[in-house]
């Protein structure tokens, strides 16, 4: 039997569903976008090739960069912000008698099984700069200098989007480093217990370390949510004001559907694929490439 | 076993085909192109069931399926939908089982019938707007109206048919024409004026002073929708142009002049200024539609410049008033010039590519009566004869009537008149910027300036 499963044939004959699906719905329609980032496309008739300069155009325009600017903040708020919080907290879970970890397990969960328009609403609220929350408590404490009109300030749009981001996600990569943690075994810990290592010692020279392909899978899911990150801008601040806050996915839906640029807003789109490509490329490449067995 | 194999491997193949096969697209409307005129006569669409409607009822008993998507974003959508469509359409319409889709509104509404049209999934009868009508007739999905309205005589319903003609001669949408008599005007509570002791500000001047005193009073002097630069693209930089030169904004409605013409740039500047001056709340680059409504309804803000769509709403408050926007030069009279927002492009139309036309525009005929028996209620004029006596206006509707009927310079809207999708985005996102009160009104003009340039929509 296992002789039979093992052949190269029986290995391509349960994978070519899936393959050809992934190729149907994922590798194909890149070529026709490929094709119009090549032509003036306004979505609805081909106006012309015009070979590369839509690429041109729009590594010329500010926007573009304004996009890549925020959209590479944001990965940079949930690696390194993000990744951090979300193992502490895992490893603080991980502590706690069973009833509290339950209750933590519960409300870290919570914002991420909520709907993107509801959690960015809530955040509106705290943000509004008349009576919002966040102005609110400063006011209240004697800190009206430190006020913001948080959504409308060129310095504070980008990272107060990114906080909703955070708190949104931050407790389900929690989730998965629980999870990762369960699955080392107690020896591990007894025994270095007997040795007499602290806290710390223990979890940068165990828990850590033997979490590297949970770290590995939560380091991709996070890099590529993190670019892709669209919805909490759409519903908090358009993508404005003007294109503050705009993302490159932002960037390229804009283009397509507000201009009927659909030749720019796909040269956009190859761009981005080829960005997410190669840091996928360089996460598998250089992170926990060594077999881990326990 | 290898023979074995590779026909399991050709099932699974097989299987995979039938199962991608059976996600493709459906549509079940069909592409089929309505014939050019009508072959059923039809009657009137108003509430009562018509004998044209209950013969064109399947002959099975079967009813006739039909997509609809209208604009959702304000109160007098959701009354029409509410009050005057969703009781009614059975009645009137047995033979057709319709199904409404919210269309949202604006950037949305305008990006969800793009794409529906790209994608050869459109509704059978939605709403048409000026902003995304090229698109949509360059691939034959609206269709012309005229043989059918026609024939059936809903033509002859209106007051004045020949608004109903685009540029093309061709009538692609019906409206209540309420539309015409929506105007941006500055909505304010008289109670709060009082109890900061200004009066109705006569100049420009006068209204950045009365707001200087209503926030020295710890009042939020005025507001409206800031956010995606839904005012400054709408009606405040047309307004702000306006008051200091009607004749700069005719000109630049009509490509006569750009962004360099010194009174457009006034324009520009002024919104800067009203920004800078405190007129507006802070946040104001990021407050959308129904929060400035709230503002003011709620009393947190004195002033709400906004279009007179919802003046029926705001007139059901007493202590609301509206005065137009006042002059910023000797060569503006608000008795004599006033932004018009109709566009006969803008109303309710019928995909060129439906399989049941003439159903299709008896559903728009009904939506657009609809429309019409509703803002009659409000006491606003309409342009579709509904056969009702006229409805009582309100004290604050009859002196809108009054102001505005006799006003000689109707200057059409910008924003539905002037601007290709491009030009219409990239306003928004510079009107956007200069809300924030961090970005020149001199940027603005360059910006604008280089669209402008750039601007199809006098090319078509």
């Amino acid at each position: 039997m296992n002789k039979y499963f093992s052949t190269k044939l029986s290995i391509f004959v349960f994978t070519a569903p899936a393959l050809l699906l992934f190729t149907v719905f994922c590798v194909y329609p890149l070529l026709p976008e490929i094709w119009m980032s090549l032509h003036d496309h306004d979505g609805f008739r081909n106006l012309g090739f015009v070979g590369l300069d839509n690429y041109r155009e729009v590594l010329s325009t500010p926007s573009f960069w304004t996009a890549h600017k925020n959209t590479y903040l944001i990965v940079g708020i949930s690696l390194l912000l993000g990744l951090p919080l979300s193992m502490m907290l895992s490893l603080f879970m991980d502590v706690q008698t069973p009833r509290l970890r339950r209750f933590f397990k519960t409300a870290a969960m919570f914002p991420a099984i909520l709907s993107v328009t509801v959690v960015a609403q809530i955040w509106l609220a705290f943000y509004e700069p008349n009576w919002g929350l966040f102005n609110s408590i400063l006011h209240s404490i004697g800190l009206s200098d430190w006020t913001h009109s948080w959504l409308t300030e060129k310095k504070t749009v980008m990272p107060s989007i990114g906080l909703s981001f955070l708190w949104q996600y931050i407790g389900l990569n929690a989730i998965l480093f629980y999870t990762g943690i369960k699955t080392i075994p107690k020896d591990y810990y007894e025994a270095a217990l007997l040795d007499g290592a602290s806290f710390v010692q223990v979890c940068l020279k165990i828990t850590i370390p033997l979490l590297q392909n949970v770290i590995k899978y939560v380091l991709i899911l996070s890099t590529l949510g993190s670019m892709a990150f669209y919805s909490h801008v759409r519903v908090m601040t358009a993508g404005g004001p003007g294109d503050t806050s705009r993302t490159v996915i932002y960037q390229m839906y804009y283009t397509a559907f507000d201009t009927s640029q659909f030749g720019k807003g796909t040269a956009i789109a190859v761009i981005f694929i080829i960005q997410c490509l190669v840091i996928s490329f360089i996460i598998q490449r250089f992170v926990a490439r060594g077999k881990l067995e326990f | 076993m290898k023979t074995n194999s590779m026909a399991k491997a050709a099932i699974l193949m097989a299987g995979a085909l039938l199962v991608l096969s059976a996600c493709g697209s459906g549509n079940e409307n069909g592409n089929s192109k309505p014939s050019d005129s009508p072959s059923v006569a039809a009657g009137s669409s108003e509430a009562a069931p018509t004998e044209s409607a209950k013969e064109s009822a399947g002959t099975d008993g079967k009813k006739i399926k039909m997509r609809v998507i209208t604009i959702t974003t304000d109160e007098n959508r959701n009354n029409i939908m509410d009050k005057y469509i969703k009781p009614k359409i059975a009645e009137a319409l047995p033979n057709l089982e319709v199904e409404f889709e919210p269309g949202g509104g604006g950037e949305d509404m305008a990006n969800k019938l793009k794409t529906l049209n790209a994608s050869e999934d459109m509704p059978d009868v939605f709403w048409n707007d000026a902003g995304y009508f090229t698109p949509l007739k360059s691939t034959g999905s609206i269709m012309d109206l005229t043989p059918y309205i026609s024939q059936d005589g809903f033509l002859s319903k209106y007051a004045v048919p020949d608004a109903l003609k685009h540029v093309d001669g061709k009538i692609y949408s019906l409206a209540s024409g309420a539309d015409t008599y929506f105007t941006p005007l500055i909505f304010y509570h008289k109670d709060m004026f009082e109890q900061a002791g200004v009066q109705v500000p006569k100049t420009f001047d006068e209204l950045l002073q009365v707001s200087k005193t209503l926030k020295g009073k710890g009042m939020v002097p005025a507001v409206t929708p800031g956010k995606d630069g839904w005012g400054p693209k709408l009606f405040l930089l047309q307004q702000m142009i306006q008051i200091g030169d009607p004749q700069a904004m005719s000109d630049l409605v009509g490509n006569k002049t750009d962004f360099d013409n010194p009174s457009v740039q006034e324009g520009a500047a002024r919104i800067e200024k009203l920004v800078k001056e405190g007129v507006f709340p802070d946040g104001i680059a990021n407050l959308d539609y129904g929060p400035a409504m709230e503002m003011f309804t709620s009393k947190k803000a004195a002033m709400l410049m906004m279009f007179t769509w919802e003046l029926p709403n705001l007139a059901k408050d007493e202590t609301v008033d509206f005065f137009p926007f006042p002059a910023a030069s000797d060569k503006y009279d608000p008795t004599k010039n006033v932004q018009f927002w109709g566009s006969p492009l803008n109303g309710y139309a019928v995909s060129g590519k439906t399989k049941h036309p003439e159903e299709a525009v008896k559903l728009a005929e009904f939506l657009a009566m609809a429309d019409a028996l509703y803002f009659e209620t409000t006491g606003a004029p309409i342009a579709l004869q509904t056969g009702n006596p006229p409805a009582d206006k309100s004290p604050l509707m009859q002196k809108f009537v009054d102001w505005y009927n006799p006003i000689p310079n109707k200057i059409a809207s910008m924003a539905l008149n002037s601007l290709d999708a491009r030009t219409s985005a990239e306003m928004s996102t510079q009107g956007a910027n200069l809300l924030t009160g961090e970005y020149a009104a001199a940027d603005f003009n360059k910006a604008m300036n280089k669209l402008w340039s750039e601007n199809t929509w006098f090319k078509n």
